[in-house]
């Protein structure tokens, strides 16, 4: 199965950065995960700061091998008490989650997660470990086995607290309205992604508090086992020619979203499945060549400019009015799960002749900093092959 | 009577070198001539590879000719040249 994770936030009003702080991360090779969401005191800067501390210590604990369970429980009973309002510096949650299902989660002084199974609420035991060094401080600790389409969310209770003083809403949306609204949202679309889902709840969250001013920070973080969204990107022609034919039946018969990075390698395709290129140059848009046309390939661009300003859109955001072939591939990595790239090793010696006007980098080059971003950034799949 | 088919190289070489100028074609052309051309852009036309002559790109492909070194007016009169020559 594969684990979709994202979470949404929202500043408290008037601040200019988060209180709370999400971290997640990826391990492949052992198809596991593991994500925090603190919240820590206050607000602004100074809660920012707590709270990415107990996230930052805890992943690095686990990463060092430690139990989840050992390491929450060295956290709490290390965080220290805020000397006026006599509270922990910080809170949070900690979840640890394999593709077979198996997870592990550790709450300390968050609201409850929810767990959604086939569209209905699932309240899991736990357990509760005291801490030693303070009392009134414990956690709670679930061990869950999840099955395909199962959710999780986590929030920070400027969530769950929305609305507080909302004439309509004394106590705020609380668990039962943030219940209320994420089975509403998964009834009308089963498959939102984690993206999406935690959007929404954000924007509700926001939308209930009086004159639409967060009072607290807001955060919300989906965790959705799903079958893997796969995509595969051909790009560069084969090192060997005769191999050609072999690697475009592959391309034309594997599973998922396609797309082809390259003119040179569109023509190889074309020429062996015998599907014309329709190239459309009206389209070209912020000084890339435009995205053509191929039936039965999800998406086909120019290869090198193209790849090199994808890189630039993944590294620093879109921030053009329009759309353009770079952005278009960014879409389409974006809205999948595990990603492969077929990369021909064969370099197209004119992209090497000094009289270019630009320098043109090399594909190899290009393809293993996408993939590092898309993994590091984007918590994606990424499977590189050289043909 | 058949068209004229301009094809513009869209290919990275070709596009690199200039071939962005050329799109302007795609209004000029129909305007100038109506039901006389047709163009559209074609991926890499695998001229550029060729290492004896891969520095004059941007290419252009008018009919089976192909031009070089393309800009607008090379690509104007080619097209000039043909239609006098009674191509129509
Ligand atoms: S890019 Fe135009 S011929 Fe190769």
């Amino acid at each position: 199965m594969f684990i979709d994770i994202d979470c949404t936030q929202e500043k408290k009003y008037n601040q200019n950065t988060y209180g709370d702080c999400f971290m997640s991360k990826r391990y492949p090779e052992k198809g596991e995960l593991i994500a925090v969401l603190s919240d820590g005191l206050g607000s602004g800067i100074k809660a920012n700061i707590l709270a990415s501390m107990t996230a930052t210590m805890l992943i690095k604990f686990v990463e060092a091998g430690r139990s989840i369970k050992r390491t929450c429980e060295v956290i709490m009973n290390a965080l220290p008490v805020c000397k006026v309002r006599k509270i922990s510096y910080s809170t949070f949650s900690m979840a640890q989650c394999n593709e077979d299902g198996d997870v592990k989660i550790i709450e300390e002084g968050n609201p409850q997660f929810v767990y959604i199974s086939d569209g209905k609420v699932v309240e899991p035991e736990f357990t509760v470990i005291d801490s030693e060094t303070f009392k009134n401080r414990h956690m709670h600790v679930y061990k869950l086995k999840l099955k395909l389409g199962d959710r999780l969310v986590f929030c920070s209770d400027g969530v769950t607290q929305s609305g507080l003083g909302n004439p309509e809403l004394k106590l705020g949306l609380r668990r039962s309205g943030l219940i209320k609204c994420l089975l509403e949202k998964i009834n009308e679309n089963p498959d939102i992604s984690s993206s999406e889902l935690s959007k929404n709840i954000v924007r509700i969250a926001k939308n209930t508090e009086v004159d639409r001013q967060a009072k607290d920070d807001i955060s919300c973080c989906v965790i959705h086992y799903r079958h893997p969204r796969k995509a595969l990107i051909f790009t560069g022609p084969p090192y060997h020619m005769e191999k050609d034919r072999h690697y475009a039946l592959e391309f034309q018969q594997a599973e998922g979203k396609k797309a082809i990075c390259g003119g040179t390698t569109a023509n190889l395709i074309s020429r062996e499945l015998n599907i014309p290129v329709l190239c459309d140059i009206t389209g070209s848009v912020g000084k890339l060549p435009a995205v053509s046309k191929m039936e039965g390939i999800d998406l086909v661009t120019e290869g090198i400019l193209t790849l090199t300003r994808t890189v630039e859109y993944l590294e620093n955001g879109f921030k053009e009015k329009e759309k353009n072939a770079a952005s278009e591939l960014m879409d389409f990595l974006l809205n999948s799960d595990c990603i492969e790239f077929m990369v021909g090793a064969k370099l197209n010696q004119a992209h090497y002749d000094p009289n270019l006007p630009i320098e043109i980098e090399i594909r190899k080059n290009i393809i293993k900093k996408m993939a590092k971003i898309l993994e590091d950034k984007y918590i994606k799949k990424v499977i590189v092959r050289y043909i | 009577m058949s068209k004229i088919q301009v094809k513009i190289c869209m290919g990275t070489t070709c596009f690199v070198m200039g071939a962005a100028h050329l799109q302007e074609l795609v209004e000029i052309l129909p305007e100038k001539y109506p039901d006389k051309v047709e163009v559209s852009g074609v991926t890499c036309l695998e001229l550029c590879s060729d290492a004896s002559k891969y520095t004059n790109a941007p290419y252009v492909k008018v009919n089976d000719d192909v031009i070089a070194d393309a800009t607008i007016e090379k690509v104007l009169k080619h097209i000039e040249r043909l239609l006098e020559n009674g191509q129509e």
